[in-house]
């Protein structure tokens, strides 16, 4: 396959998904189980109406990405073209691109959906501390010693202000983590 | 302004300046001027990590800060344009164009001034605007009937589609998605369950908070963790200082400051649009019919002024919808909307007779707060710039903790917080793939009014939609809308056509 070609279908799959997606929950919406009135739209109307335009943009663009002779003239919105008309500024070197760190990216996600899983169970203060020293080690900081005070000093002042000062109940923990919790909140003078 | 009015104002700053106030304006204001500067945050993703801290606090202070943030938010990204080429925010882009070819001529000191005065300007003609228009857009609100209200949300729609960034279709689609995520659940009126599959949770909606704060918050953060956290290069600079204009120099450009506060106010009051719009519209203004034109970009301050004034000005043209009509036209006025709604206030045309001390606090607050902002501007920016120091990273992490604690506090509910990083991931791949979050964002937002206002309508007027286009001042406003929507591929038209040419 062509480089051009690959590159044409790349850009067709967003809209093949959507589209796609589009079309499979205006059939879950004629589904929609409900006692209907007579003369009166259904609650079924305003999400088939939205679904129905959904699916239309997503073919439009799909044929333009498929048939037109430019492709990539993307009809840009009137933010893009005030900024192309107003910048009379020098021409300078369009900035080198920014290089991916996959990896990064989806460990710090898995932490993130890890943090939330666990926090019940855990409690807010070791899982808080835990995840902010694996966020910073994952963002790429190194300083152990800044890590540590980030994370112990930063998981105990959020307690302190969310359970202390905005009386929200964070979550505590089961177990032996919650007696670690409770005895905290003694520590910190939280009820 | 009738003596009522006054009394009322008068009354605000009262409560404005109460110690406690005081103290959160002050807090709101320096907190929304570390969010400009810094690269990784937006004005919007401030007031959103702000609101969980207002959980707690009376409705009063709760508003002001998170007005504060908004009003000072617009303002210090200039800063760091001007000084180092790096724009904190999309809105400060113009600025780089004159901003940064000024401060290389060795004025620096002096395009900080004219930041200064441009924000003061603009924010204190939009808010003197914004107190007099109010009441009387209120009482022209009462008068509205289902299609009007219709017609000014799909106005909105359109104009953050046509308006926002990336391209038309994106913008669409991910309009139509934040609309689509806005039917989840119950529906009022038949009790039928919509697109909840079985889940229960789905069963209750989804909160267009936990939608907001992972879709700008946790979104941003995943993108910026991808790219390895770059901090910006920073060029060395001197001294820095701000110097004033003379008085004669700016009564010289009092064409550009009156038209960069117009276009900031009447941008403003567009829901959909905001202040990055507002600024970049009054740098093409000035461009096209300014007195200097041919030379902007070449380090003037009229390219320093007109977005700026614009940008400021922005503020309180958006707060009109919202106290008005209770209609959020930026992600900004729709947290600051939300901290209304926590607080059991629902902002529209009877709030003024129901909890008008409280509208008019707002009002005072932006009076205060310009004038709070730029004396700390005058004063700090040689410190604020430093928090641009701080390794990216570290800022990031506990903007996660405040993106998970925000969703988390709101209900005291962990589901909240699973669907948060659901948004976030979501929020990631728009951006990856270039589709503009704001977008969903308003559709979550507006699509429950837009669908409550257009069923009234359709049950009002026995399913007739001609009723929209029959109605004076509804067809009005849907005219523009439609204008709005299809001026983009209008202009894509011409191009193609001048293209084969």
């Amino acid at each position: 396959m062509s480089a051009p070609h690959s590159a044409r279908l790349r850009r067709l799959a967003p809209y093949a998904l959507a589209g796609g997606a589009g079309m499979f929950l205006f059939y879950v919406a004629t589904q929609f189980d409900f006692h209907r009135r007579g003369g009166t739209l259904g609650p079924d109307f305003w999400p088939k109406l939205i679904l129905a335009l959904l699916v239309i943009v997503c073919a439009c663009e799909f044929a333009r990405i498929l048939f037109a002779k430019n492709p990539d003239a993307d009809i840009g919105n009137v933010l893009e073209a005030i900024a192309e008309d107003a910048d009379s500024s020098e021409p300078v070197a369009p900035p080198a691109p920014a290089a991916r760190h996959p990896w990064r990216l989806l460990a710090g996600m898995a932490a993130t959906l890890a943090y939330v899983a666990l926090v019940a169970t855990t409690g807010f203060f070791l899982t808080t501390a835990a995840y902010l020293a694996a966020f910073l080690v994952i963002g790429g900081y190194r300083n152990r010693r800044v890590i540590a005070a980030l994370s112990i000093g930063g998981a105990l002042l959020l307690m302190f202000i969310f359970m202390k000062l905005v009386y929200v109940s964070l979550p505590l923990g089961s177990g032996p983590f919650a007696e670690f919790t409770f005895l905290l909140m003694k520590i910190m003078g939280i009820r | 302004m009738d003596h009522n009015s006054l009394t009322l104002l008068a009354h605000g700053f009262a409560q404005v300046m109460m110690p406690v106030n005081l103290l959160f304006l002050v807090v709101g204001i320096v907190l929304g001027l570390l969010v400009a500067v810094l690269p990784g945050l937006t004005l919007v993703m401030g007031v959103v990590l702000a609101l969980p801290f207002t959980y707690s606090m009376a409705v009063t202070p709760a508003i002001i800060l998170l007005t504060a943030m908004y009003v000072s938010g617009t303002y210090a990204g200039a800063w760091t344009s001007i000084l180092f080429r790096v724009p904190g925010e999309p809105i400060d882009v113009p600025l780089l164009w004159d901003g940064y070819p000024m401060a290389r001529k060795g004025e620096a000191a002096k395009a900080l001034g004219w930041t200064l005065l441009a924000a003061f300007f603009g924010g204190m003609v939009a808010a003197t605007t914004m107190v007099l228009l109010a009441q009387p857009v209120a009482k022209i609100a009462l008068t509205f009937s289902s299609p009007e209200y219709f017609a000014i949300i799909f106005f909105g729609l359109a104009s953050v589609v046509s308006l926002g960034g990336g391209t038309l279709a994106n913008a669409l689609i991910s309009l139509f998605a934040g609309i689509l995520l806005a039917t989840v659940g119950v529906d009022d009126t038949y009790g039928a369950h919509r697109f909840t599959f079985g889940v229960p949770i789905l069963a209750d909606g989804i909160d267009y908070l936990v939608v907001m704060v992972g879709a700008y918050g946790l979104g941003e953060v995943f993108m910026r963790m991808e790219q390895g956290f770059q901090s910006p290069q920073l060029a060395r600079t001197g001294d820095i200082r701000t110097r004033l204009p003379r008085l004669t120099e700016a009564l010289a450009m009092k064409a550009t400051f009156i038209r960069g506060a117009l276009a900031g106010i009447v941008i403003g009051i567009v829901p959909g649009a905001g202040a990055t719009v507002a600024s970049f519209l009054s740098y093409g203004i000035e461009a096209q019919y300014g007195k200097r034109r041919h030379k902007m970009g070449t380090g003037i301050p009229e390219g320093i002024v007109a977005p700026q004034v614009a940008a400021t000005a922005s503020v309180g043209g958006a707060l009109i919808p919202l106290v008005t009509m209770g209609i959020p036209g930026s992600g900004a006025t729709a947290i600051i909307l939300g901290a209304f709604l926590l607080h059991g206030l629902q902002p529209g045309p009877q709030v003024f007779q129901t909890s008008s001390h409280i509208i008019y606090a707002l009002f005072a607050s932006v009076f205060v707060g310009i004038i709070v902002m730029c004396a700390i501007g005058y004063f700090a920016t040689k410190y604020m710039v430093k928090v641009l120091d701080l390794p990216e990273v570290i800022v990031s992490a506990y903007v996660v903790m405040c993106c998970l604690l925000g969703a988390f506090a709101a209900r005291n509910n962990l589901t909240d917080v699973w669907m948060m990083v659901i948004f976030g991931i979501i929020g990631y791949l728009f951006e990856r793939f270039r589709f503009p979050i704001t977008p969903m964002v308003l559709g979550v937002i507006l699509g429950p009014l837009a669908e409550a206002n257009f069923m009234t309508t359709m049950i009002s007027f026995e399913n007739d939609w001609t009723v929209l286009f029959t109605r004076p001042v509804a067809s009005a406003i849907m005219a523009i809308a439609i204008i709005t929507l299809i001026y983009p591929l209008f202009r894509y038209l011409r191009h193609q056509g001048k293209g084969r040419r």
